[in-house]
């Protein structure tokens, strides 16, 4: 099996030099293709900051990060947008949707960015999956919480990534609402055969995937 | 944007800019609004200007009269040239004078009299109510005819068909003259009257002579060979150097010439309307990108560039551009109609729309300059929005963007709009400098709003918690203190300067007739008769203030030896004083209301020597010493004299007044008239009815009459003037408003979460005005600064009237302009007044 994430002795400090904060100190771990991977760990730990500099959106301060085995470490902005274009879809503890642009309009933008642009069927089957069919038209403020997060996931999974990155999805979202997108996040990268990697604080869901990486004090315990 | 996108990219940034802009155009009105009403002022100055030269290129002849004009002065033509002349073409002679008509025993009025033969007019036509009636000066009945204008008429009370007695001689109106083709400059607004040649001469008119120009205009038989036969007709007068000639384009110069500098100085205003809409354009991006921070920044999650962003919004702003030139433009062309209304009767203009694609290219592309200068350190911003802060729910608002690459890039813009609009003036040196003060007055802002933060961190010991806020929101990293202060700062100095001229300009309206201002002026009165004259009048009312002074025509020749032309530039403020016939006058006393400033009146009864004295003002400006030698030229003879003081001269005391007075010992041995000035308490009216009477030849013009032809001109300009401030003072607000849109997103927030913690909707009152208050008292004192010295340059050396300051209009504006503006803010922010914490916390 391939490697989807490849975390090589990755630090990341923030602050000046005289004042330096060590968020995350010399990790090392990888996400097999495919894999199920939850991420846990006490508040301040350092969990976000691991889907940051998995996503391209942090660089790190020191180390090496591969993603689909190609290094991402130094790559310019362009480059990396090109590399999260193709390869990463996230998921926000906060949704995160276009207010101005309706449920398959947030869902299509992904598409878009890949420059696919037939695929309006796709987005509508992916969202009636999701059991948002008579929600397709809708703008973000017209829809419920967990609803929000639906429309999120798919436009996560539309364009088919390689890896998925979550931080704390159901975070918002009441017991039952978690429980059902869960099953929807686990049943579609599945499917897909894509690797999910997602910060968590909920251990029922934490027991459901392939493997718990605890973090502590940014370390790897 | 450097990097190049494919077609389907191309495709889907349009698809998203007119998405994105149908859907928020209620959050672009701010950028589609003040674009709008700048473009319409520049394309109204435009297409104006453009109809009226098209205008009068197109009729050169007609304003001329012909293919050339040829004035020989007081005496008419030899009739031996006047024979060569006429193998060159069709002539038509004419006399020009100055004289009264009057409504027999009644009431007179100072007129322009244009006697014409029956060759007149060469070109265009004499237009009249009733039709036709130009022909009836010609016929041959026992009563002259004469064709008055519509002021003569009202001024007189007569009606076509009644008697006017002009010279002596009695009139018949047979019409009114609405336009003539060749109408003189000084006849424009004022007084008019038409008589044939044949009747001036029969009757043996005549008028004091220095009023008074024989004319000719000629119609070439060969058309064909226009350069040619100019160059004969020039050759056959070539032997008088005093007989004047013009040729098409070159008449209505100084006409052409009050035109240029007024669209100038309209074109200037209307492009700094378009630079002060450019700070809003400028607020109203980055208020835009800061509220659409997180939808930013989840595009660049998703994988969008930086550069795919900028170029949608930027298309966006270009299709608001295209959309509002246009409709811009549309209106501008049809401008010409409205100016037609305005422009005085007589002068015979008739403007034409034209629609062009050149005309509305200029209009764009100025517009283009502009939005992408102040879009570009807007829009730059979106590269400094951090999609990680998705993941941390923390949005910082980002800031213009003034990279070393940007500042590059807008100075070669800002460079290119200047020139682009200066090569377009005639004025170039000081389109350039208003530009330049322009600029650096923006650049004064930008440095006043530091210093406000640099002191204020200084003294930071504010134990009050609305000072504290108040301090906080000024003093921030990514203030807004800068924006708030170059918006306000610009409006409220362009707002002042405006006022403060046009304040001046109706000053002199209203304080142009002082009490001591006489009643009448005796324009040109023969020394043969001033004692009968006098006399006259005396008779009339024994307490009649009556004062005469000698008067004789000389030129400037030169200077200590130099010639006048090499030391005076045509800019100086004074150069008239030197330049063409000058008035000179004599006594042998000085006047008490001319002060002597510098040096000494002289000893009387020097009748070998001539001395001189000058209007102090004119002296200095033209570098004048005393004892400098000075030449005149007094009826042909150079005569050199000795400078001996300097008079401080007030022109608008409206009493007889000489810029150049000699010594009348010297002077009496030249030939002269007179002028003077009558008060009385009697009716000036019914004198003058009984002086035009006894005494034909005499002119007089009532003051008021002058006053109110000068008030005309000076109301038309005022209102110009006020319109164009009323315009900025829009363009202004509205930018003040999109500078209060830049705050409240964030201002919203910070609010709210001061309430959250406890802090009373009173203190974050009194926190919002403290800081306007900060804010707004630092600005008053920049504002005023650069506004009293721009207003004072432009009314001493551009109007050449007197810079007065005027504190309450001045206290007036600012406590206004504050009100609004706060109002404004606060309407702007009225969202904080209910805070409602929902749609915050959905990311709305
Ligand atoms: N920009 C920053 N500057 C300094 N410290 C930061 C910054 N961002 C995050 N941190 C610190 O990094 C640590 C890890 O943060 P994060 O990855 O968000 O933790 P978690 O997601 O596990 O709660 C925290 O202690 C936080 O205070
Ligand atoms: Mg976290």
């Amino acid at each position: 099996m391939s490697e989807a994430i490849q975390f090589n002795n990755v630090s990341l400090n923030y602050g000046s030099k005289n004042d330096v904060v060590e968020v995350l100190k010399r990790i090392n771990f990888s996400v097999n293709s495919e894999e199920i991977i939850s991420i846990v760990g006490p508040s301040g730990s350092g969990k976000t900051s691991i889907i940051m500099l998995a996503s391209g959106l942090e660089t790190a301060t020191e180390g090496s990060i591969k993603i689909n085995n190609e290094e991402i470490v130094g790559l310019k902005e362009d480059k990396l947008s090109e590399v999260r274009r193709k390869n990463i879809g996230i998921v926000f503890q906060s949704f995160y949707l276009i207010p101005n642009l309706t449920a398959i309009e947030n869902v299509l933008l992904s598409l878009e960015a890949n420059q696919k642009y037939n695929q309006d069927d796709d987005a509508k089957a992916l969202l009636a999956d999701f059991g948002l069919y008579h929600r397709l038209n809708h703008l973000p403020s017209e829809l419920s919480g967990g609803e929000q997060q639906r429309v999120a996931i798919a436009r996560a999974l539309i364009n088919k990534p390689k890896i998925i990155l979550a931080d704390e999805p159901t975070g918002n979202l009441d017991s039952a609402n978690s429980a059902s997108m869960m099953d929807l996040l686990f049943n579609y990268t599945k499917k897909s055969k894509t690797s999910l990697v997602m910060v968590t604080h909920d251990n029922s869901i934490a027991e459901r995937c392939d493997r718990i990486i605890e973090i502590k004090d940014g370390q790897i315990v | 944007m450097v990097k190049l996108f494919n077609a389907q990219q191309l495709r889907l940034i349009n698809k998203y800019a007119i998405r994105d802009f149908s859907r928020s155009y209620k959050k672009l009105w701010v950028v589609a609004s003040t674009l709008f009403i700048s473009l319409l002022l520049l394309s109204l100055t435009f297409s104006v200007k453009e109809a009226l030269n098209n205008e009068i290129e197109a009729n050169a002849k007609e304003l001329l009269g012909g293919d050339i004009q040829i004035t020989s002065g007081i005496d008419p033509l030899p009739s031996l040239v006047f024979e060569e002349l006429k193998a060159l073409g069709k002539v038509s002679s004419s006399i020009e004078l100055a004289t009264m008509v009057s409504k027999k025993g009644q009431s007179s009025v100072f007129s322009e009299l244009r006697a014409v033969d029956d060759n007149y007019p060469l070109y265009g036509e004499i237009i009249t109510t009733p039709q036709g009636a130009a022909e009836k000066i010609f016929l041959n009945t026992d009563k002259p005819t004469v064709l008055i204008n519509e002021s003569i008429q009202n001024l007189l009370q007569v009606e076509i068909g009644d008697d006017v007695v002009i010279m002596g001689k009695s009139f018949n109106v047979a019409g009114l003259v609405l336009s003539v083709p060749d109408l003189a400059e000084r006849a424009v607004f004022g007084e008019f009257a038409i008589i044939s040649k044949s009747s001036y001469d029969q009757f043996e008119l005549s008028s004091a002579g220095s009023f008074l120009d024989h004319e000719y205009r000629l119609k070439f038989n060969n058309s064909n060979e226009e350069g040619e036969q100019t160059r004969l007709a020039k050759s056959i007068i070539a032997y008088d150097d005093t007989i004047e000639t013009r040729l098409p384009g070159e008449s209505g110069r100084s006409l052409n010439r009050i035109i240029d500098n007024f669209s100038n100085f309209l074109n200037l205003v209307s492009v700094s309307a378009m630079i002060i809409a450019g700070i809003g354009i400028s607020n109203t991006l980055l208020s835009f990108v800061n509220q659409r921070n997180t939808s930013i920044a989840v595009k660049k999650s998703i994988g969008f560039s930086s550069n795919f962003i900028q170029l949608m919004y930027f298309y966006e702003i270009i299709l608001i551009l295209i959309g509002t030139s246009i409709i811009a433009y549309l209106f501008g062309v049809f401008s010409p109609l409205l100016a037609n209304e305005f422009l005085p009767k007589s002068l015979g203009i008739d403007l034409q729309p034209t629609i062009s694609l050149i005309g509305y290219l200029n209009i764009f592309f100025i517009g283009l300059l502009v939005v992408l200068i102040f879009s570009i350190p807007s829009l730059y911003s979106i590269s400094e929005i951090k999609a990680v802060a998705l993941f941390r729910n923390t949005f910082q608002p980002v800031s213009l963007n003034f990279s070393l690459k940007n500042i590059i890039l807008l100075a070669i813009l800002v460079t290119i709009l200047t020139t682009y609009f200066v090569l377009q003036t005639d004025q170039k040196y000081y389109t350039v400098l208003y530009f330049l003060a322009f600029f650096i007055t923006m650049l004064i802002f930008y440095g006043v709003s530091k210093l406000l933060i640099f002191f204020l961190r200084r003294l930071h010991k504010f134990s009050n918690n609305g000072y504290r806020i108040a301090y906080r929101n000024i003093v921030a990293k990514k203030s807004l203190a800068p924006i708030m202060t170059i918006s306000l700062g610009i409006g409220l100095t362009l707002l002042l300067t405006l006022s403060f001229v046009a304040n001046n300009l109706k000053k002199e309206i209203s304080d142009s007739i002082p009490s001591m201002a006489p009643d009448l002026f005796f324009v040109s009165i023969d020394r043969d008769i001033k004692s009968d004259l006098e006399a006259f009048i005396k008779n009339i009312d024994p307490n009649v203030a009556l004062e005469f002074s000698p008067m004789a025509s000389a030129s400037f020749i030169s200077l200590n030896g130099t010639p006048i032309e090499e030391i005076v530039s045509k800019n100086n403020r004074s150069a008239w004083v030197v330049r063409g016939d000058r008035r000179i006058s004599w006594a042998e006393k000085p006047k008490p209301d001319n002060p002597i400033i510098e040096g000494e009146w002289w000893e009387p009864g020097n009748e070998d020597e001539m001395f001189i004295s000058m209007d102090s003002r004119a002296a200095y400006d033209l570098g004048m010493k005393i004892n400098d030698k000075i030449t005149l030229n007094i009826l042909g003879r150079d005569v050199t004299g000795t400078l001996k003081n300097f008079r401080e001269v007030d022109y608008r005391d409206i009493s007889v007044n000489f810029a150049i007075i000699i010594n009348k010992a010297f002077a009496n041995k030249l030939p002269y008239e007179y002028i003077g000035t009558l008060k009385s308490d009697l009716s000036s009216n019914d004198i003058l009815a009984l002086v035009v009477e006894r005494f034909p030849n005499v002119s007089a013009i009532k003051v008021d009459r002058i006053l109110s032809q000068i008030s005309g001109v000076l109301n038309k300009i005022f209102i110009a003037v006020t319109g164009i401030s009323l315009i900025v003072i829009v363009i202004g607000l509205i930018v003040i408003v999109s500078a209060v849109m830049v705050q409240a997103t964030f201002r919203r927030y910070n609010n709210l979460i001061y309430k959250i913690l406890g802090v009373d909707f009173p203190t974050i009152l009194k926190a919002m005005t403290i800081e306007f208050a900060v804010i707004y008292f630092t600005l008053i004192f920049f504002a005023l600064s650069v506004a009293v010295l721009g207003s004072y340059l432009v009314v001493e050396n551009t109007l050449q009237l007197t810079w007065k300051f005027d504190l309450g209009l001045t206290l007036w504006i600012l406590l206004t302009t504050a009100t609004v503006s706060f109002v404004l803010i606060l309407m702007a922010n009225k969202s904080i007044f209910s805070p409602k914490v929902y749609p915050l916390i959905r990311n709305e």
